[in-house]
């Protein structure tokens, strides 16, 4: 068994690039697709279900509320200052802090949770990479060996890519 | 005053204390003032054992502002006057003292003053050493008196101004020696009074009044309140007979009658505004009313051609009016007829104020509430100051005679109307020499000066009245920067070289001699009251027995008649003594340049009053500048309209318009005398001020007033509320829900309201609140303030007392007309009724306003950082260094009573000014918010020295804000509500208390007032 | 993204394709068109940008004298501000731009929760006017205090003393709200951006292909990356919606808090909210017109979405009417003299020119949106967006000001006169403000090239003719 390599294809069509990858998963290839904006026909045709960025964001944004409630309601007790005559812990005023931070930290958990799933950022350069991609043009990469991967080829090729690279790409 | 009596329950510590210092301190002094050479304050070669550094000492002395001559208590911090305060021990002013008297700790430390004598060579001065300056005086005289000189010889003239008894007398002694002459003069003076005195009772000194024992007050355009012959003492004189009694609900009413609400007349229940000029009618008609057609005494002849109907005519007011205050007069007696005073110096003014004279006498007010001092006990008060002298004096001048002229203690070149040729005349004088301490318009015409020291750095005494002895005595060193020596001890210096033997070497042995002398040469009795006048200020014998004396008949013919007018204008031009500048001798300190005028509100310039309806018809509004013309000169003045005076006459306040005076005072208004005839007033020979009539034209031009008023109306507001005499004692409705239960949002963390028990303001902090250093705040003290309305006079002398306690800066004109004024206190005077048309009540209504310490303070919670906050002793602290500037606070304060600093305002105050500022109190930085913080280093320093004492709590009394210090009228009461004994806790108990505003938002002040009592029925009872 | 498409893409994408794509861009074929069109607003600059961009940095140069070298050395003095009006031009230039930051997240998340089908060719441009709205508006603040160098105690720091800021103060919950607004419209702008910057990336070379690699983060556009990102950017769209909604509440209770006659009432959340979106919207209009312009966008910015910004525009200039006359209905129903001194003093006070000129320019003028002519013709919509721009501000400037000068105490009323500095300053914080949209419209796709995509048919080659037919 040779090294596992890869074939980066690129099509003009969506039901191409849709076939191709329905084809391929048949055959039980592991596939990676592109497309210049995020289409749900290829999600479906790659079986997503749903994504844990919103465990990410239920969970920051719960530390948010959390944490004003604890530092409003601390500082308060920490140096006790009577201003207009107001209760020394007053939860109506520290609420609204309550919601800002629990809208701040839930959208920087999300962010973070988004960076770590999709691997972001990630600045090594690409081995192969069709920069058509962004454009206009949908791509369809399989990692297989030997024998494996003329089968690959030939159910790619039977969508008509406008061309075929091999090689492999950079791990995303 | 009752702090004393606070004191007096339980053997006095501080006030041993203040008079151990008081002695220990003057002696120490003594030597300074004897020893040349120890001139350093700081630091300590040898450290003064009455000084300990950071303990405030105290010296007893004597206001030399003006002829009232108050009290002072001084408190000096390492060797410097810092606050100079009421002396409560003086039998006179009884701890009150007027704007005028704290702003004289200005002039102590002005960077005006000279530096040292002054020669002059060509038209440039040099300063001079005083050897040599005296050497140089003593030969110019020499060579005046040389009978061979007919170059620059003439006789010696000594033009004075007030001065204290024994100065007066060792420049007589002086002069007399060189056979000169001497001459006193103020441009505000008594002269008038003093002659009708003379005329009417043979008495050379001037008529006491019982304001305080009066039922009925009349005053005669009397502005005895700002600008009388003691204003401190009539003000409370005034407050005590016109302030309710909360228990047997007695009042005693005051009546203005004249053209002009002054300040004195804004405090009146009734105002007859007679014509100017017709008060001798008025008064005369009035008395015949009163005696009655059979009437006998030596005035009876006169009264037969008076009657009501007649005054009536000549006031220009309805006849029912006078026979009505008529009867009042007689039948509510003791009663009291006052003036007419400065305001009113016309050509008649001997006569009216004689008129006066007769209607206290026909009502039998003397020697109940109006005393006769005999001559020979007065003989030490009322100099005989006449414009008739000054008049001689510049004809003398004029013609060559005079050799070598001395002004003292007054400012002729100012004082004067230019038309009087006084300074022609003395700049003719070969030599001129002056005391005055800094530059004024007379001494730029001078050939040498001899820069005097200030009252508060020099020796003298006084006698307010007669049966009492004031020494004034030195609280500091002098004043380094200024190399200046007392006027006495430069005249004994310069007598010793003429070979004179005035008896003494220096004024103090001088002074102490005399009064050695005068106290029968026993030494030892004197070492005593010496040391006794010392340490209280002052010291009270036995005054003569005041028989009444009898109303002579006169052996001078007057006319009673209204006087003559100069001019053809349709209006009467009143020129009065400003409440703040007086004179114009005030008008170099920015204090008083900023205090607002307490009639007007305007700060910094002049300004023309004018009735609306007289403005509307000529097409003229506030603001407008218009050019005044009399026959004699004609100036441009801004005007304001002010519904306080009559359609027919308009007026001008003395004091602005100086040239040459001082960086504070030069520049600002204009000097209403630039419109005065020179004329004196026969017989007396005062100057005429009420002399002319004027034509008023707009310009076209237009100006912002520096003022602090926004709105004279209240709009029906709970502001300065007040409640008619006769509905006192019965139960007012909605009182009950006032007092109601005080609900709070306290519980469940702000959710849920809570009852407060104990209700405002003792209930504070709420609970919900009590953590940390708050749990245990309701043992502790709750300060609170109390102000009385009802005595109140709008004198504004809390003003200026607050500004010198608390180091306000002042910000100068222009930031004035920005609406940045810094005062932490201000006197707010709103319009309920004045009518300038017909004799009726009069409503106006002051009000002091200065941080309300609210329970519930707006201002704390919005501020970000914690910079305001309530204090568990219940007070509104502010944290200058916190703040960062938001100026939140200031837009959720109701009472509009934070100021912020805009610019680095005390920056750019010139030394040695700023050695005035008080080290206890913070000089505030550019962008931080400050407030009234209720005295806050006066509370920690009783509360310090109470701890030091066997670790007592503070006592009722102890801590006295400055502001209630220096009340004249004592309508400021402060102290610990939470005691049930504390005056300010009885007296809030009063029917008539009420909080500013708090109905309205519920801020729970700690600042209380009480009602205005009024005999009308009150129209517009706000809420 | 995924409109509940079911079945298989040849079923579904044709239709969904011709009435999505039918709505917004009739004349685009293929997807590259829109890189080409979009990505050429990168290219060199014309002669007009350079014009606006010079005029916009000496803006900045006069604005930062004004601010740095004359009023925080000589003191906060230098404005027109007194005692009793201690807010006037900067509070209320704050309200405007915090007011202007609103309709950019608005528009993006709250229309693209709802899937409003005109929102694509504009939200970019409007989601960077919010990112630069609210630096702007940030800075106001720290003009307005009266000690900058100590403005940093606002925020909550354990300094030496462990003195914490006062939470119970609205200006604190304003830290909070802006900060968090800034920060997650920002976080919100840029993760939208990634993928067309990955676009620009991949077309740009030399220096900007390393700036534009560098801030791509990567992006490739695979599929795991588009699935997380998608969800990411719902997420964020609901976390942001009821943020725009809250940011100016607060802001709104700075005044509402407060016992200022005029200031204390609690209408102020919504009020301000609607003004803010009714402010936000115009200044929409009034940036991507000329930039429709310049850059020849027509294909993307056609009537259809003036027409509905227009109609948004006229919704929620009815609510702010309906807020000014409950205002007064109020004021008068309450029998309090307080207030109602307040409010006629508005009308008819020294200031009543403020007041008037902010009826007219919100409540007037936007009437004539009633009239289709009106809403399509692009000129007309202009000059509107115009006035409601200069009818906000005032609208701030009246309630700042006049509620501030006649207030409780009427011994302590005054009057407040803008200074030279302060205008300086007004004028030059829109400088700032297009100083930095200018460089956007240079750097970054200003039309999102990604989700423009979305909504154009996507090529297929089966049916290809009938595909070209009707597409």
């Amino acid at each position: 068994m040779s090294a596992p390599t890869g074939i980066l294809a690129s099509y003009e069509y969506l039901d191409s690039t849709v076939d191709a990858i329905t084809g391929l998963r048949k055959a039980g290839f592991e596939v990676k697709a592109y497309a210049p904006y995020p289409d749900h026909h290829i999600e479906h045709a790659l079986g997503y279900d749903q994504s844990p960025v919103r465990v990410w964001t239920l969970v920051g944004g719960l530390t948010g509320t959390a944490t004003a409630l604890a530092f409003t309601v601390w500082t308060s007790v920490d140096w006790p200052i009577v201003v207009g005559g107001k209760p020394i812990v007053s939860i109506p005023p520290y609420v609204i802090i309550m919601f800002e931070l629990t809208v701040l930290f839930g959208a920087l958990a999300t962010i973070i949770g988004l960076f770590i799933l999709s691997r972001l950022p990630n600045l090594k350069p690409a081995v192969i990479y069709d920069p058509e991609f962004t454009a206009g043009r949908y791509g369809v990469y399989v990692e297989a060996d030997g024998t494996r991967l003329d089968e690959a080829r030939r159910i790619l090729n039977d969508e008509e890519p406008i061309e075929l690279r091999e090689g492999q790409v950079a791990h995303v | 005053m009752s702090r004393d009596l606070a004191e007096r329950d339980d053997g006095i510590k501080r006030r041993d204390f203040l008079r151990v210092v008081g002695v220990t301190g003057a002696g120490a002094t003594l030597t300074g003032c004897s020893t040349a050479e120890v001139e350093k304050l700081l630091p300590y070669v040898v450290a003064d054992e009455s000084i300990t550094p950071g303990v405030a000492t105290w010296y007893t002395t004597v206001c030399g502002g003006c002829a009232a001559e108050c009290g002072m208590w001084v408190r000096t911090r390492e060797g410097r006057a810092v606050k100079v305060e009421g002396n409560p021990d003086h039998p006179v002013s009884e701890g009150g003292l007027c704007s005028r008297g704290h702003a004289t700790l200005q002039h102590l430390y002005h960077p005006d003053r000279f530096h040292g004598p002054m020669i002059r060579e060509g038209t440039v001065f040099r300063q001079g050493t005083w050897d040599e300056a005296e050497r140089l005086l003593a030969a110019r005289i020499t060579r005046a008196q040389n009978p061979a000189n007919t170059v620059d010889g003439g006789s010696v003239m000594f033009v004075g101004g007030h001065m204290s008894p024994s100065m007066g007398r060792l420049v007589d002694e002086f002069v007399g020696a060189l056979g000169g002459t001497r001459v006193d003069y103020d441009a505000v003076t008594d002269a008038p009074l003093l002659e009708a005195a003379r005329i009417a009772y043979g008495t050379s000194s001037l008529p006491r009044y019982d304001i305080g024992a009066a039922r009925l007050l009349l005053s005669f355009g009397y502005d005895f309140v700002e600008s009388g012959a003691s204003p401190v003492e009539h003000g409370k004189g005034l407050s005590r007979m016109s302030a309710v009694n909360d228990e047997s609900h007695a009042k005693g009413s005051f009546v203005f009658l004249g053209p002009r609400l002054s300040l004195t007349g804004l405090n009146a229940d009734e105002w007859i505004p007679i014509r100017a000029g017709s008060e001798a009618s008025v008064a005369l008609g009035m008395a015949s009313a009163i005696a009655g057609p059979g009437s006998t005494g030596p005035y009876a002849n006169l009264l037969q051609s008076y009657s009501p109907a007649a005054a009536a005519q000549a006031a220009g007011v309805s006849v029912e009016a006078i026979e009505a205050l008529a009867r009042r007069f007689a039948s509510e007696s003791p009663s009291l007829a006052l003036g007419p005073g400065t305001g009113a110096h016309h050509r008649n003014a001997t006569a009216a104020n004689l008129a006066v004279m007769i209607l206290n006498d026909v009502a039998g007010n003397v020697g109940t509430t109006v005393h006769y001092d005999p001559a020979a006990a007065g003989g030490l008060a009322g100099a005989s100051s006449s414009f008739s002298g000054i008049e001689d004096a510049t004809r003398a001048m004029a013609s060559g005679e005079v050799g070598v002229a001395f002004v003292h203690g007054t400012n002729r070149a100012y004082s004067l109307p230019a038309s009087a040729g006084f300074r022609e005349a003395f700049e003719r004088v070969p030599f001129k020499v002056s005391f005055a301490s800094a530059m004024d318009e007379t001494s730029a015409l001078a050939d040498l000066i001899l820069p005097d020291r200030h009252f508060l750095e020099s020796w003298g005494d006084s006698t307010p009245r007669p049966g009492v002895m004031a020494i004034q005595q030195p609280v500091m060193q002098a004043v380094p920067l200024f190399d200046s020596k007392q006027a006495g001890d430069t005249l004994l210096a310069v007598g010793g070289h003429l070979g004179q033997d005035l008896g003494a070497a220096t004024f103090y042995e001088y002074l102490r001699g005399h009064h050695l002398a005068a106290a029968g040469g026993s030494t030892e009795d004197f070492e005593s009251g010496w040391r006794q006048a010392l340490r209280l200020g002052a010291v009270e014998f036995d005054a003569p027995d005041a028989a009444v004396p009898q109303l002579r008949s006169p052996q001078t013919a007057l006319t009673f008649d209204a006087p003559a007018f100069d001019g053809s204008g349709d209006l009467t031009l009143i020129v009065h003594p400003s409440a703040r500048f007086g004179g114009g001798e005030f008008s170099n300190s920015p204090w008083l340049q900023e205090l607002p005028d307490p009639v007007s509100k305007i700060t910094w310039h002049s300004w023309l009053e004018m009735n609306p309806a007289t403005g509307e018809e000529r097409g003229i509004r506030t603001g407008d500048i218009v050019t005044v013309a009399s026959p004699h000169g004609s100036l441009e003045v801004p005007v304001w309209l002010y519904p306080g005076i009559r359609e027919d006459a308009v007026a001008l306040a003395m004091g602005g318009g100086h040239t040459g005076m001082g960086r504070y005072a030069d520049g600002n208004g204009v000097n209403a005398l630039d419109l005065l005839p020179a004329v004196a007033e026969q017989p007396s020979g005062a100057l005429v001020t009420l002399a002319t009539t004027v034509s008023v034209t707009a310009t076209g031009r237009g100006r912002r007033l520096a003022t602090i008023e926004g709105s004279s109306d209240q709009y029906d507001r709970p502001i300065a509320p007040a409640v008619q005499l006769a509905l006192l004692g019965e139960a007012v409705e909605g009182a009950e829900e006032e007092h109601g239960e005080l609900m709070a949002p306290q519980g469940v963390g702000g959710f849920v309201p809570v009852p407060a028990e104990g209700g405002a303001p003792a209930a504070f902090p709420l609970e919900g609140a009590r953590h940390g250093e708050y749990a245990q705040a309701h043992e502790g003290p709750r300060w609170a303030m109390a102000i009385d309305l009802d005595k109140c006079t709008g004198c504004s002398a809390c003003v200026t007392a607050c500004q010198s306690e608390n180091n306000v800066p002042w910000v100068g004109e222009e930031q004035v007309m920005m609406g940045r004024d810094m005062n932490w206190i201000r006197i707010e005077r709103y319009y309920e009724h004045v009518d300038a048309t017909q004799a009726g009540d009069l409503d106006v209504r002051f009000l002091p306003m200065l941080c309300q310490h609210c329970g519930n303070a707006p201002c704390e919670p919005v501020c970000p950082v914690f910079a305001t906050y309530h204090t568990p002793e219940g007070v509104n602290a502010q944290v200058y260094n916190r703040c960062v500037g938001t100026r939140y606070c200031a837009n959720n304060c109701p009472y509009k009573v934070r100021v912020f600093n805009w610019y680095r305002y005390t920056g750019d105050i010139p030394e040695p000014l700023n050695w005035q500022w008080n080290p206890d109190v913070t000089v505030r930085d550019n962008g931080v918010m400050e407030k009234c913080s209720f005295c806050m280093q006066r509370i920690r320093d009783a509360e310090n020295r109470a701890a030091l004492e066997e670790g007592r709590p503070v006592r009722d009394g102890e801590v006295v804000p400055a502001c209630e210090q220096s009340c004249p009228a004592e309508a400021i009461v402060f102290g610990n509500i939470r005691d049930p004994n504390a005056r300010v806790t009885q007296i809030v108990a009063s029917e008539r208390t009420y909080r500013v505003l708090d109905e309205l938002i519920n801020t729970q002040p700690a600042v209380n007032y009480l009602k205005k009592v009024t005999f009308h029925e009150v129209v517009s009872e706000a809420h | 993204m995924a409109n509940g498409g079911t079945g298989t893409a040849t079923a579904t994408a044709p239709e969904t394709a011709t009435e999505r794509g039918a709505l917004t861009h009739p004349d685009l074929h293929r997807l590259d068109d829109v890189n080409r069109d979009v990505l050429k607003m990168l290219g060199r600059p014309g002669k007009g940008w350079w014009a606006l961009f010079g005029l916009a940095a000496t803006g900045v140069g006069v604005f930062l004298t004004a601010w740095l070298l004359i009023q925080v050395p000589f003191g906060i003095g230098v404005s027109g501000l007194n005692s009793p009006v201690g807010w006037g031009v900067y509070i209320t230039t704050f309200v405007f731009w915090v007011g202007i930051a609103h309709s950019g997240t608005l528009i993006s998340a709250i229309l693209f929760l709802f899937r409003a089908p005109w929102r694509q060719s504009i939200y970019r441009a409007a989601e960077a006017m919010t990112v630069f709205a609210v630096m702007t508006a940030g800075l106001f603040p720290l003009i307005h205090v009266g000690r900058l160098w100590h403005a940093y105690w606002l925020i909550p720091y354990p300094n030496s003393r462990f003195l914490w800021p006062n939470f119970k103060s609205p200006l604190i919950w304003d830290v909070f709200a802006i900060t968090t607004y800034f920060t997650v419209s920002a976080t919100f702008f840029f993760l939208g951006t990634i993928p067309d910057i990955a676009a620009a990336r991949d077309r740009a070379t030399g220096l900007r292909k390393k700036f534009y690699t560098v801030i791509s983060l990567g992006w490739q556009g695979t599929d795991s990356q588009w699935h997380h990102f998608g969800k990411a950017y719902i997420y964020l769209a609901a976390l942001a919606t009821p943020l725009v909604l809250s940011v100016h509440s607060v802001v709104s209770w700075d005044f509402a808090m407060s016992i200022v006659p005029g200031w204390h009432t609690t209408i102020f959340a919504p009020y301000f909210v609607a003004g803010a979106i009714y402010s936000g919207i115009a200044m929409v209009i009034t940036l991507i017109v000329p930039m429709r312009k310049i850059f020849g966008l027509e294909a993307y910015l056609t009537t259809k979405h003036f027409d509905a910004m227009a109609k948004l525009m006229l919704l929620t200039s009815l609510i702010v009417l309906y807020a000014y006359l409950c205002e007064f209905f109020l004021a008068w129903y309450s029998g309090e003299e307080v207030e109602r001194t307040a409010f006629w003093n508005r009308l008819f006070g020294n200031y009543w020119w403020a007041t008037w000129i902010m009826l007219t320019c919100n409540g007037f003028v936007p009437v004539m949106l009633w009239f289709k002519r009106v809403r399509h013709s692009i000129p007309a919509l202009f000059v509107i967006s115009f006035f409601v721009n200069i009818g906000m501000w005032f609208e701030r400037y009246v309630i700042v000001v006049t509620s501030l000068h006649h207030e409780y105490e009427p011994f302590a009323w005054g009057m407040y006169r803008p200074s030279v500095v302060e205008m300086c300053i007004l004028v030059g914080s829109f400088c700032w403000f297009g100083f930095w949209f200018l460089l956007f419209t240079r750097l970054l796709p200003p039309i999102a090239i990604q989700e423009l995509k979305e909504v154009m048919p996507p090529p297929m080659r089966k049916k290809a003719t009938t595909q070209g037919a009707d597409s």
